[in-house]
């Protein structure tokens, strides 16, 4: 009965370990491509994204037989419920990154503006926390799940930075208010990752002590 | 919410089997009107521990309690203490249904008359009741007289509970009482557990962690002859303390 269990709870591991593989490829390759203008690369990431869905549902899957006939309990209970929560947030992080490969394309066909760079900074910002997140999570450890929410704060001061400054140069710049709209668009996407990739830390967390530290960002025991 | 009255208090008790140890300084508290599951593995102490809290293995000979247990604040070890109405406060059932051969009616009624209840109203009336609270009264009302031995396991095993709570106790030891019952027969006895702790504080040895995990507020996990851990029943199944619980309970054990 146990070693059905344990395989099944290996299964998991290793299809989300894939997901977040899959999920942490598609993010790097749209920053890439925002950055170089790729559009082949863009649509690599928005191709991707069939794959990325079909993980989430495997993952679904095999949670909900393991709940339905293995009585999980303690640890392998919270590694279960961890890993179907982690998997709609990289499934999320998945369809920003396939919309950002979208505006990247669209942009492409326009000059550059000078917040380009800036953006695409945000976006590695962005992709650290989630390996952090993803680090936190597989192993679990705990502490790595603090940093991230520290760094989701960061992040979240350079979208408001990056937001304002974008809004200064439409109102000069009127024919650039389009790729703008799109940019501005883009940061909040990157912002919208690292608070995923924050719920991701939240849950390693929980993997590992048994306690919700969502929205509180420390460990506040039982 | 958990009432925490605490009903028997168990403090640093040791049990011995001639030279042999079977419990280790066990120390916790039950409480009252509350379900206290003790699971862990066979042999680990649990059915030792089960007969402590009623004096049961005092017929084991060259046995030995070292300890105290407290029952509403008294120790049960104490010389003064007459074994015989603690074991009316603190009735048993086992793993084996073991009815007396003898009519339905009268194994409930065994306890009362052994007591010299003698008021043949009154004993037809307990043991209605009892019937009733163990959820067996509809299955054997038309056929009280008929012998004990033809009823199902389940049934059985109902009317040993039965004959338990006739004589109102105040503490219910049960040791694997589901074990050797069908699903169904299973389900019942664990809906009747859910029922009787509104009257009874109820100590129960599980070797299904699923069931401990379904009917009891709190579980105790024994390991070799010690109380690894004792917590509520939500704690031990979702994040247990000790690792050797863990260990047990997700089956990665040894
Ligand atoms: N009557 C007895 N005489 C000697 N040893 C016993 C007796 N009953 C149990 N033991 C021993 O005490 C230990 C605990 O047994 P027990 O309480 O029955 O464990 P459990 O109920 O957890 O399976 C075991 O090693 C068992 O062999
Ligand atoms: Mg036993």
């Amino acid at each position: 009965m146990y070693r059905h269990l344990h395989e099944e709870l290996e299964k998991l591991k290793t299809t989300s370990l894939k997901m977040a593989s899959e999920v942490k490829d598609s993010l790097k390759n749209c920053i890439v491509a925002f950055q170089k203008m790729d559009t082949d690369l863009a649509q690599e990431v928005i191709d991707r994204d069939n794959l990325i869905n079909s993980l989430e549902v495997e993952i679904d899957k095999i949670c909900l037989r393991l709940l339905a006939l293995e009585g999980p309990v303690a640890s392998d209970l919270r590694f279960i419920l961890g890993c179907m929560r982690a998997s709609i947030d990289l499934e999320r992080i998945g369809d920003e990154a396939a919309n950002i490969a979208e505006a990247t394309i669209v942009l492409s066909l326009k000059p550059a503006l000078p917040f380009y760079i800036e953006l695409g900074r945000m976006g590695e910002k962005a992709l650290e926390m989630l390996e952090y997140a993803l680090d936190s999570f597989f192993k679990p450890d705990p502490e790595i799940a603090i940093d991230v929410c520290k760094m989701d704060s960061k992040v979240d001061l350079l979208n408001d930075k990056i937001i304002k400054e974008i809004i200064a140069y439409m109102i000069k710049e009127t024919p650039a208010i389009e790729r703008s709209v799109y940019c501005i668009n883009i940061a909040r996407r990157f912002e919208r990752i690292g608070d995923l990739a924050t719920n991701i830390a939240e849950s390693s967390v929980f993997i590992a002590k048994g306690i919700n530290i969502k929205h509180y960002c420390q460990f506040d025991n039982r | 919410m958990k009432q925490n009255e605490i009903k028997i208090k168990i403090q640093n008790l040791n049990f011995f089997y001639g030279e042999k140890q079977a419990l280790f300084d066990i120390s916790m508290d039950i409480f009252k009107n509350q379900v206290t599951a003790l699971i862990g593995p066979s042999g680990c102490g649990k059915s030792t521990f089960l007969r402590c809290l009623n004096r049961m293995n005092d017929l084991i000979p060259n046995s030995k309690v070292e300890g105290a247990v407290y029952f509403d604040g008294k120790n049960i070890y104490d010389p003064q203490v007459d074994v015989v109405s603690l074991r009316r406060k603190v009735g048993m059932v086992f793993q084996k249904p073991n009815p007396f051969p003898k009519s339905i009616f009268e194994n409930v009624a065994y306890g009362l008359k052994v007591q010299g209840i003698k008021d043949k109203y009154l004993i037809e009336q307990k043991v209605e009741e009892s019937l009733k609270m163990a959820a067996l009264w509809d299955d054997v009302k038309d056929r009280l007289g008929e012998s004990a031995m033809g009823l199902s396991g389940g049934q059985q095993q109902r009317l040993c509970i039965a004959r338990a709570i006739a004589v109102e106790p105040e503490v219910l030891l049960m040791d694997e009482p589901a074990s050797a019952l069908d699903p169904i027969a299973t389900k019942k006895i664990e809906e009747l557990i859910f029922e009787l702790k509104k009257n009874f504080t109820i100590v129960i040895v599980t070797h299904n962690m699923q069931q401990a995990a379904r009917i009891s507020d709190y579980t105790g996990f024994f390991f070799m002859g010690k109380l690894i851990e004792v917590d509520t029943t939500e704690t031990i199944f979702t994040k247990p303390g000790k690792k050797e619980t863990e260990d047990y309970i997700t089956g990665r054990f040894g």
